[in-house]
């Protein structure tokens, strides 16, 4: 599903965020990327969802160079990969339903089949009962939750996330964690970054590991 | 490309996860077209052409209305927006008007266009008519109009009301004159009547009233390219007060369109709603433009109409019609519109999804 190629990424010219990473990722595999703040795990899903390019080697999703994508090409690739980000990425002028039914609205989907699947994700994430809430009005761990649903109703094949449980407790966190487990388990390719190794350690799914930029560990479920 | 959705599958051994290199393999070069419906992704991407186009049609429609609203919920800003718009407007389609008439006033000249041939001093008034009797024989020839030297002189005392200065002069200094109207009016046309004139005995010199006509016409000229170079000025102002409210807008949304952008919003998508938005900018100021033009029309016609007549003349101030106020809303429209997309397209590109 996903293949780096001797990936190398420098910003400004000198400073080499990733260097020389080269692994893969099965499809419906569920992978965790740890590292100290500053290894370069935003940098890899960055390159994954094509919001930087590669300076060095190759980043492969389902077999294609996404380097060659051309710009007009790249929301509909966009629309096939969920992303759940750190900082939840929600629309404070709107409501928890409209920030999950944003995907839909974009690729034009019929509101009833919208409304559907909107309500579904949000029954899958526990927050049914809070659809005409507004963000402001929610937790962080059930924002967090709406970001998670927004991620995850467009049905896609790939789901990334960023530090997921970056500010929640430990009971949220795994309750989060949970919720990804379900999606891996009917078939979605799960990649979360985070640097939490109590929990990660708990959860036994294959790690990589990065330090300063550089493929350290690939450890399978142990 | 497409990647393949989840398959729905039962809960099955983890270890089907782990890493065969080969699983790459399965997908097989899709189409380079996003839209290609995979094997099993079908239900996923609903790329039937009907769909997609009434999908585009509740966008633009939901994108209408969204973005009225959002300019309704301000509705002092966007007042104030309108009214610049509206203002830049006003000047050049007032001038506009004005050439408008102007125009039908040219028309009314041409017809008034006449040529005089004096005659020569001692003419009496048998010569007089055997003259005008030639004269008519001439071709290009409408009417024409004997005044003798008595009718001339009588004409002349009226005109300056110097009754009794004339009256002390012994003999008629006014010679006879025949005023010609030629059938076609053109400046080609007239000097050549004039040259065939002036060849015949008995006349003294012929007038063409050419040369003010010409001057008019050059005056009118003028005009014509002041209001279109004002037009086109006050155009370049409307895109730019659209332009630089669109701005801020787009500033003001900025989380919203890198958001919409992250999840796979196309250029077009983010576009939309401020391109709405211009465009009911620029409906409103070109509304508002009609109304000032109206009201201002309103306001000067009772002035306008006593000076016309204190001049003998008959001139009605010119209202804009359907058509000059259809044009007029659809320009205003146009403008607000082109503002919005030069203006999103510009600052579209400096933003990228953190």
């Amino acid at each position: 599903m996903i293949a780096f190629e001797h990936v190398g990424k420098r910003y400004g010219g000198r400073f080499e965020a990733l260097s020389n990473i080269d692994f893969r990722v099965s499809r419906g595999e569920m992978v965790f990327l740890t590292g100290h703040s500053g290894a370069g795990k935003s940098s890899l899903l960055r390159l994954i969802m094509r919001l930087e390019r590669p300076s060095r080697g190759r980043v492969l999703v389902a077999g294609h160079d996404i380097d060659k994508l051309h710009s007009s090409q790249l929301p509909f690739y966009r629309r096939q990969i969920g992303v759940v980000f750190q900082d939840h990425q929600l629309l404070f002028d709107r409501s928890i339903y409209h920030n999950v039914a944003l995907p839909l609205e974009i690729r034009g989907l019929p509101p009833r089949d919208t409304a559907r699947r909107v309500r579904a994700a949000l029954d899958k994430v526990g927050l049914l009962h809070r659809e005409k809430a507004l963000p402001i009005e929610l937790s962080g761990g059930e924002q967090q939750r709406v970001g998670i649903a927004r991620a995850v109703v467009n049905k896609p094949a790939l789901l990334l996330a960023d530090e997921p449980t970056g500010n929640l407790d430990p009971q949220l966190s795994a309750d989060i964690m949970g919720l990804f487990e379900d999606f891996h388990r009917i078939g979605t390719t799960v990649m979360i970054a985070s640097h939490d190794l109590a929990l990660i350690a708990r959860l036994r799914h294959r790690t990589l590991r990065l330090s300063e930029g550089r493929l350290v560990g690939d450890e399978e479920a142990a | 490309m497409s990647l393949d959705p989840p398959r729905r599958r039962a809960a099955t051994p983890r270890s089907t996860g782990a890493r065969s290199r080969g699983a790459v393999r399965s997908d097989r070069p899709a189409g380079r077209t996003a839209g290609t419906p995979a094997q099993g992704g079908a239900r996923q991407q609903s790329a039937r052409p009907q769909g997609q186009w009434r999908s585009w049609l509740r966008h633009h429609r939901a994108m209408c209305l969204d973005s009225l609203r959002r300019l309704i919920r301000q509705p002092v800003g966007s007042l104030l927006t309108m009214l610049a718009i509206a203002i830049a407007l006003v000047l050049p389609s007032a001038l506009w008007l004005s050439l408008d008439s102007a125009k039908l006033v040219d028309a009314e000249l041409d017809a008034s266009a006449t040529l005089t041939a004096y005659l020569d001093k001692g003419v009496d008034e048998a010569q007089a008519q055997r003259i005008l009797e030639a004269i008519e024989a001439q071709s290009n020839i409408a009417s024409t109009r004997l005044i003798t030297a008595a009718e001339g002189m009588a004409e002349f005392q009226q005109a300056l009301g110097l009754d009794d200065a004339l009256a002390r002069l012994e003999t008629n200094p006014l010679p006879a004159s025949v005023v010609i109207s030629p059938q076609s009016p053109s400046p080609e046309a007239m000097t050549a009547l004039s040259e065939r004139l002036t060849a015949m005995p008995g006349i003294a010199e012929v007038r063409l009233d050419l040369a003010w006509i010409e001057r008019l016409r050059q005056l009118a000229e003028v005009g014509r390219r002041v209001t279109l170079a004002l037009g086109v000025l006050f155009g370049l102002g409307v895109l730019l007060v659209v332009g630089n409210t669109i701005r801020l807008a787009v500033e003001n949304r900025r989380k919203e369109i890198e958001v919409v952008t992250l999840i796979g919003a196309t250029h077009a998508f983010v576009r939309r709603p401020f391109l709405y938005s211009g465009a009911w900018y620029g409906l409103g100021g070109g509304l508002l433009a009609w109304a000032l033009l109206t009201l201002g029309s309103d306001w000067l016609s009772a002035p306008v109409a006593s000076l016309a007549a204190s001049y003998g003349a008959h001139y009605q101030l010119p209202a804009l019609g359907l058509a000059g106020s259809t044009i007029l809303l659809s320009c205003s429209t146009l403008l607000g519109w082109l503002g919005a997309w030069i203006a999103v397209s510009r600052h579209l590109a400096g933003i990228k999804p953190r």
